[in-house]
This record gives structure tokens, sequence and C-alpha cells, in this order.
């Protein structure tokens, strides 16, 4: 499994792994976006970007999961798909980019989960394995 | 766990863990040796243990007497959930997002009715279907008031009293809410775009999750003289709303947290958990965090504000119930971070107070606390789950004494949602509760079942051991009758 779920009492930990870095930040938000939503009810009609920036891959990882769940309310709109189109090392600053695919909220249609306020620095881990990247965090529900 | 070795028994309903490592006053826990016990086997991860969590809170600067948990303790983020800090800003004392939450100001009002139980009968299914469709709840959902940049400022500015300004409830509802819904050191300009934007389409919505409006009946008194202050009278139909400060909240938590980060490494100050990451209150960075925590506050009280002109609008449509049939008993916060004086070793010393899942419970006496309930006490409002009680509670001065008059929540958590959604599947839970007379009305299959009676610690219990260490005494049993969830 390219992400898991982590049992936390109150809210719930999202893990990503992945060979590179990138392919576990991508992993981390399609984690995200089936917590939200059932993806196979949503249809990638419309791009959307995001962009997000950390002192460090735990940061980026935080920051890129709550430019998410920002768009989902900036644009009222859902997702299905998410791709990795940049990441960058500047000056010891990591930044990543990348596009959303779905469409506008349609409560009739899209099978909705659950609301996530946020994701945190509880629990944050950003590191690598013999394997590639491992990334974690709590989202607060 | 090695640090449950060093838990001493203070009495019956408090057990405390001493000092040790980089802590820097004891943690104290509001348990019974059942509780506790069941704290420490229940524990999902040892990566994010409510205990552990307790201990790092007492290693923060300037934190004074105790890093406290209340009786519905259990693992948050950074702090736990049910967790109670001060801080001293003569000694280096911080501000931290963690103690605050992502859900600013996230709180429970509760409504008084002049209804009772017998008014409602064979109505239920109809009341529960119009609140359903007025009351905008669940992820995705947006609310009928849309709001301009500038009357998201005001929002920000003036908290409730805003959205009485603009039609949402009685000036009267003011009286009864914590700060009369508007604190004063909000400063928009110090909140984010993005928090904005997102927030324009979400005032006067619930949220999922643990959100939710409830019908209830009054079915037990324990205290006359405080029943008669807060206006309860057995059989009497109150309403209890559970929402916070939405999609602005969240991202002011958001924006803050890696700006005290940089505060963190400015100022030298040692974390043992990077979601503590603080800045002394006196500090700019800190400051500026306090002002945007406490628009945050306002966009709450305003939410709730909404929402109950909403609660009024669904008794009308359904049952033809008048406004003025419904009044505000009283709204508490439990996401806050607030200043107040409280005596410490016979002193008496202003502290910034962080709760993080616990509510304010000031015992009487105290200038904050509306005229009509000063001589008994504050209003405790203990949010039970779908299935169970809620309670309401008062202040005491005991309380004030040991905890910087703070009491629980809630019933806590007591399994993950993960273990909840395999353990218990929507329909059934809908099934079993009708068989009690509860109706749940869900946008979201998952708000049921994750948050199940079962997922939950025993109401009952906790509530119980809060009463007996004397940090509140009962006033009133609450019943479920409708349940409105996200």
């Amino acid at each position: 499994m390219p992400y898991v779920y982590l049992d936390h009492e109150a809210d719930i930990g999202l893990e990503a792994t992945g060979e590179r870095l990138e392919e576990a930040l991508r992993d981390g938000v399609q984690g995200l976006l089936a917590l939200l939503v059932d993806p196979e009810t949503v249809e990638p009609r419309e791009a959307v970007p995001v962009q997000a920036s950390g002192d460090d891959p735990g940061a980026l990882y935080v920051a890129l999961l709550n430019a998410v769940l920002a768009a989902v309310d900036l644009h009222g709109m859902f997702f299905r798909d998410f791709e990795l189109t940049r990441l960058d090392r500047v000056d010891d600053h990591w930044v990543a980019e990348g596009t959303l695919y779905g469409e506008p909220i349609d409560l009739e249609r899209h099978a909705v989960e659950i609301e996530v306020k946020a994701a945190t620095y509880g629990g944050l881990l950003a590191e690598q394995t013999d394997t590639g990247w491992r990334l974690r965090c709590v989202l607060d529900l | 766990m090695s640090t449950a070795l060093n838990v001493r028994k203070i009495h019956e309903y408090l057990f405390e863990i001493p000092p040790h490592g980089k802590m820097r006053v004891p943690a104290r826990l509001y348990l019974d040796e059942r509780s506790l016990r069941e704290l420490l086997e229940n524990q999902s991860s040892e990566e994010w243990n409510a205990i552990r969590q307790l201990e790092n809170v007492a290693c923060l600067p300037g934190i004074v007497k105790a890093a406290l948990a209340m009786a519905d303790v259990h693992p948050g983020y950074g702090f736990p959930i049910g967790g109670v800090a001060a801080f001293d800003p003569k000694a280096g004392g911080v501000i931290s997002v963690a103690g605050v939450g992502f859900d600013i100001n996230c709180g429970v009002r509760c409504l008084r009715t002049h209804l009772t139980r017998s008014d409602l009968a064979g109505k239920e299914e109809k009341l529960a279907d119009t609140m359903y469709e007025v009351i905008p709840a669940g992820l995705g959902s947006t609310g009928e008031l849309k709001l301009s940049a500038k009357e998201i400022d005001r929002v920000l500015r003036e908290g409730a009293r805003y959205a009485v300004h603009l039609g949402y409830g009685r000036e009267e509802d003011l009286e009864y809410i914590e700060e009369h819904g508007q604190l004063s050191d909000a400063d928009p300009s110090v909140v984010s775009h993005t928090a904005k934007q997102r927030q324009m389409a979400q005032v006067g919505t619930l949220g999922s999750g643990n959100h939710y409006v409830e019908v209830q009946v009054v079915d037990q008194i324990y205290n006359a003289r405080a029943a008669e202050a807060f206006g309860l009278e057995l059989g009497q139909i109150v309403i209890m709303l559970h929402t916070g400060s939405r999609a602005l909240g969240h991202q002011i938590g958001t924006d803050y947290l890696p700006f005290l980060e940089k505060a963190t490494r400015k100022y030298g100050i040692e974390v043992p958990d990077r979601e503590l990451v603080c800045a002394p209150i006196e500090s700019p960075e800190g400051q500026q965090y306090f002002r945007a925590v406490m628009a945050g506050a306002n966009c709450a009280f305003a939410n709730r504000q909404v929402l109950t002109h909403l609660v009024r609008q669904a008794f009308w449509k359904a049952l033809r119930v008048a406004e003025t049939a419904i009044e505000t008993l009283y709204e508490v916060a439990h996401n806050t971070v607030k200043w107040e004086v409280h005596e410490v070793d016979g002193e008496r010393r202003r502290l910034l107070v962080h709760r993080k899942g616990s509510t304010r419970a000031f015992g009487p006496g105290r200038p904050e606390l509306p005229e009509r309930y000063r001589a008994v006490g504050q209003p405790v409002l203990v949010g039970g789950t779908m299935g169970t009680a809620s309670y309401i509670l008062v202040g005491t001065d005991q309380g004030m004494r040991e905890t910087f008059g703070t009491a629980l929540h809630g019933a806590g958590r007591a399994k993950s949602r993960r273990q909840a959604k395999r353990q218990y599947p929507a329909e059934r839970i809908v099934e079993q509760l009708r068989k009690q007379g509860i109706i749940v009305r869900a946008h979201g299959k998952a708000s049921i079942s994750e948050e199940a009676p079962g997922a939950y610690k025993d109401v009952e219990h906790v509530v119980d051991v809060m009463c007996n260490a004397g940090i509140v005494a009962r006033v009133a049993r609450l019943r479920p009758i409708i349940c409105l969830k996200g």
C-alpha cells in the first residue's frame, strides 16, 4: 500500500511511503483525498494547481496536505487524483507543486466521508528508509 | 510504558506523575483506578499517547503548578485532549498552537425551551427532518450567509455580536456566552486571506466528525438551586449544539504552525514534540498568534450564533414554536487560550490558560459569569454520545483552586475512529438508537459509525470521577431524542 491510515483515538494518522520523496508526497495526498470522499464518485473534470513549501520534507508534507484541504474550500470542489509536478530544494527550503483533478461538489452524487480539519505536526515523521521515503503525520478530524 | 510506573496516587480520583526528565512541573490526571487502567491499556499507539503528551506539556517554559488532564483525557496532537495548562508571562510562559488546536474555540451551546417532552410527542420525525433540511452540516455543505471580505473582518472583530447585528438571534443570547461572544484582542489583519476566503461560505455550518445538534430532555435534576438558576426543570426540552470556527480556524492553525516553529528556534525553546511549537507570550510572534486566535474564536462565536438562529427556524417551521420560546442557557468553549486571574500559592496571578478539549468551569462569585448564575457558579456543558446522556454541571470553588476553574468537555474517545468504523456499521447503530427512541439524521455515514456510543468512554463514569473529585457538581442529566450529525 502506498499509504496507510494509523489508529488514533480522536484523529487519524496518515503514513505514505515511496521509493522517491515525490511518490510518498503524491500518495499521501491520495490518502487524504480518499478520507474526505469516495474518489470513485468524483470525476476528474477540472484541474486545480496547488503549491506548498516547508523547511524540511516533514513540514512540506504537512503544508501540502493542508494546501489540498484549503483547495477543497476555496474551489468548492472534491478531487479524485493528484499529480506532483515539481519538487525542489531551494536554499534549504522545500517546495512542491502539483495539480488536483476533480469537479465541483455535488452532494447528491459524491459519497462524502468525513471532514479533515488539518494536517498537524503531531506524530510527524519524514525519514529515508532502505526502500525509499516514509512520511507520517496526524490529521485532526 | 515506563512512565506508568511513576504514577503516584494523590487520592481516589487524582493521580500525579512527579517531574522527571525535562518536566518543569508534575502532570496530574483526574482519574480513578479503573479509568487510569483503561487509559494505559487502550492506547492505540505508543507514538501518540495521552500520558506522554501530558508530560511533554509539563516541559514547556513558564507552566504554572501542573499540566492537568481531566477524566475524559485521550490522545490528541501535541497536547492531550482533556488537557489544561496555565502559563505565566513573567516566568517566560508560552502560547502554543497545540494548546488551542485547529478548531479554535470549538464549543457547545445549550438552549433551553419552553417545551416539555409531551409537546414533542409524535412530532419527532418531522422536527428531525426539518433540522436536517435547515441546518447545513457535513463536508461540502455551505451556509445561506455568504459574506464579503469586509463582513468577514467584522465577524472576526465582533463575533456573535455581529451575527446578532445581521439578524441572527437576539441581543439576550450574548449575555450567556463566554466573553459575551466577542473577544476584544482579535485582529483580522493577522489572519490570512486564504483563511478568510475559506470561511466565506462556511459561516452557519455545523461541520462533521463529533459536531452535532441534539434535542434532549431533562431526565434528572440533582441540584434544585442551580437548576432553578439555570432555568431547568424535569421533562423540559433542551437543545445542545457543538461546533467551532470551521475552515477559518483550521487555516489559522495551519498558517501559524510553521510561524511559531520559527519563533521556537529564535527564542531557543526546546520542545519535546514538534507539534508543541510555541512562542513566549510577550514576544511579537506570541502576541500576533494570540490576536489571530482571538479572531478565530470570534468566528466560532458567530458561527454558533447563526446556528442558534437556524435551530429556532427549524422549531418554528416544524412545530410553530416561537423564537422567544428558545433561550440561550449558556455557551462554553473547549479549545481556547485566555487571560485569567487565578490564585496560586496565595498569590493572585494573571495567567494565560490553554484548554484543549476541556471546559472553563468557574465557581460561584466570578465576575465573568452572568449575574443570573453568579451565586451558583458557571454552567458546564458536557456532551455525551448519540446514545447516552449529556450533563449540565456547575463549577466549584475547589475547581478554582485545583484546575484553574476547568473541567471535562465530553465523554472522551476510547476507541479509534478506524476501530469504530469496523465495529459499528452505520445502519446497525441507527437501528439500535431508534429502538432506544433516539432519531439520528446524518449527512455522512462515517459520522455515525465513527461517533457510535461504543467508541466513547462511559460518560456516567467520567462525570462521576470529576464530581467525586469535587471539581464540578451535577445539576441535570439530559437524554437524547434527536441527533443531527454532519
